[in-house]
């Protein structure tokens, strides 16, 4: 199987993303924060009416918030990043693959055909595929790759 | 698995053949399939061009640490005690998970105290598929590259990613 193959036929539906953790712009990043500690995740998604408004990543609460020195009472609105860049779920995987290396993001919000969230898309999880993709030559890998026997022992 | 001096049938992961005592532990190595995994096994981790990492002193603070991520782009940094040792990694995740809303004041508090300590390591002469393994095995997103017992770069899972784009789509 060839992985540059399969990265032109296989979509972004078939990585089984859990759905997308969403809040609305008026939550606070108290609420994000607490959420994305629950679900172990790294960004959660703004949704209004339906529709992706932004996305507050980690990235965005030690720039905007921890770094600037402002408070978790913040609204959403006020520190997310608005408009980001999305993929659908019919788009192939190579197609999520090149924005997340272009654009340096790490996660892409995923819609279906009518623009609703359906998950996000993170850069773990292209890891996941990718190692799925090659299991013998990833999972086969020594602890210490310079102790490896060429031969066996007493052979 | 079959024996390729006999053609006998032994049992999957079988050391010797059953049959003609022929060495079979060479069928299990992996081999790739096609040339994307053979760039991964083959190809060390130097040819990702490892960054130069950005590093702390166990004793800066978390505000400091926090600045110096914001103003170099990364998203985390190494902790490095006496002689450049590396004590531990501080990165964005460790903020979120560690302090955000669950502590107060910490902002003067020194790095050491959240850092993840001894972190995985890898060598520039290590493979790209070992480092994804190290990676995707420990969920981790960055990876320091040694020489000589320290730290020379940092490699992350980006990296890799832009790696196997490459190799995809040139």
């Amino acid at each position: 199987m060839d992985l540059a193959k399969n990265l032109k036929i296989e979509s972004v539906c078939r990585l089984n993303m859990s759905g997308p953790v969403a809040l609305s712009p008026r939550d606070s990043v108290r609420q994000a924060v607490s959420v994305m500690q629950q679900h172990r995740i790294g960004c959660v998604v703004v949704v209004q009416d339906g529709k992706v408004t932004g996305i507050f990543t980690e990235r965005d609460l030690l720039k905007r918030i921890v770094a600037a020195g402002r408070p978790l009472t913040l609204s959403l609105a006020e520190c997310m990043t608005p408009n980001p860049v999305t993929v659908r779920s019919s788009d192939p995987i190579g197609l999520a693959l090149r924005r997340m290396t272009e654009g340096g993001y790490r996660h892409l919000p995923v819609l279906d055909e009518q623009d609703r969230p359906v998950g996000v898309l993170s850069v773990r999880r292209i890891m996941r595929y990718l190692v799925e993709h090659f299991p013998q030559t990833v999972y086969n890998q020594p602890p210490d790759p310079n102790a490896v026997q060429k031969d066996r022992d007493g052979a | 698995m079959i024996c390729p001096n006999c053609g006998h049938d032994n049992l999957p992961g079988a050391e010797e053949c059953a049959q003609c005592m022929q060495d079979l532990t060479h069928l299990d190595r992996p081999c790739a399939q096609d040339r994307i995994e053979r760039a991964l096994m083959e190809e060390p981790v130097r040819s990702l061009q490892p960054a130069r990492p950005v590093s702390v002193r166990p004793t800066t603070t978390v505000r400091q640490a926090v600045q110096i991520m914001v103003e170099n782009s990364v998203g985390a940094v190494l902790v490095l005690g006496d002689g450049g040792k590396l004590l531990g990694i501080f990165s964005e995740r460790d903020v979120l998970n560690r302090l955000a809303g669950l502590r107060d004041q910490y902002e003067e508090l020194p790095v050491s105290h959240f850092m993840t300590p001894d972190p995985e390591t890898v060598s520039a002469d290590d493979k790209i598929a070992f480092a994804l393994h190290k990676m995707d095995g420990g969920g981790y997103r960055h990876l320091p590259v040694m020489a000589e017992g320290k730290p020379q770069g940092i490699i992350s899972v980006r990296d890799i990613l832009r790696f196997v784009s490459q190799l995809c789509f040139e």
